[in-house]
């Protein structure tokens, strides 16, 4: 899951080896697709979903993405974030940890993100969330071997735990 | 000086002030909260949205949303 134009459907795309749309523009999916994808030795569904900028929707594509999250109780959740815009991202990030998924994070458009002079320190995010944190470039398929190899890691985590390690770490990872 | 988002002009820069609570939810997933520095980029006409750049990227709001934002700006 993801907000609008962050590139869950190349994730999708790359790792179901599906064709689903992709476009440049947020919006493209404004409905789920379903696909399969090998995952320690076994086939696994993996759900395309509308980018969604909060678990509040406010039309009807972010609703269907909110919809397949409550339907789906047993679902790892891969959240991509825009690595340019982190804080946003971090967002619904954070609300999906809150209602209790096992949730890998990806911070996609690595590419851009470095290039914009943006440094993320994802050790650090890592820590602070108690869940995995990986750079990708879904286009070009980078990180994508990390991110497969630790899904595996993927927890649910106690957003108290979270807040505690927020007030912990006293050097933000932005400004 | 305190103005309402919908009522900044082109190229000003603030600080958001205040959020009225009804649309807090609504809007602090794209990044908008208190004390986020905040640039106005665009009007569009016809009571169009605003277009803001607040973290370095662009986001357009509605102008209902935008009169119920307040910013501190700069001079």
């Amino acid at each position: 899951m993801g907000q609008a134009n962050v590139g869950k459907s190349v994730f999708f795309n790359r790792l179901a080896g599906a064709r689903v749309a992709e476009s440049n523009y947020p919006g493209t999916t404004v409905d789920y697709a379903k696909g399969r994808m090998l995952f320690e030795g076994r086939y696994v569904e993996l759900i395309d979903v509308p980018g969604t900028f909060s678990l509040q929707p406010k039309d009807r594509a972010e609703e269907v993405a909110v919809k397949m999250l409550e339907e789906e109780k047993e679902a790892l959740v891969i959240c991509v974030i825009d690595a340019s815009k982190v804080e946003r991202g971090l967002y619904l990030t954070l609300e999906i940890i809150e209602r209790g998924y096992p949730v890998i994070v990806a911070l996609n458009m690595w590419d851009v993100a470095k290039g914009g002079n943006i440094k993320i320190e994802a050790k650090k995010l890592e820590q602070i969330l108690g869940v995995p944190v990986v750079a990708t470039v879904a286009i070009r398929g980078e990180g994508f071997k990390e991110l497969v190899s630790r899904m595996g890691e993927a927890k649910p985590v106690d957003i108290e735990k979270v807040i505690e390690n927020v007030k912990g770490s006293k050097a933000g990872t932005h400004r | 000086m305190e103005r309402k988002l919908s009522e900044m002009k082109y190229e000003e820069e603030g600080v958001i002030k205040r959020i009225d609570p009804s649309l807090r939810q609504q809007i602090t997933g794209m990044g908008i909260r208190e004390g986020k520095e905040i640039k106005m980029m665009t009007k569009q006409p016809i009571k169009g949205p605003v277009v803001v750049t607040v973290d370095r990227s662009n986001t357009s709001i509605g102008l209902g949303l935008a009169d119920k934002i307040v910013v501190e700006v700069a001079k």
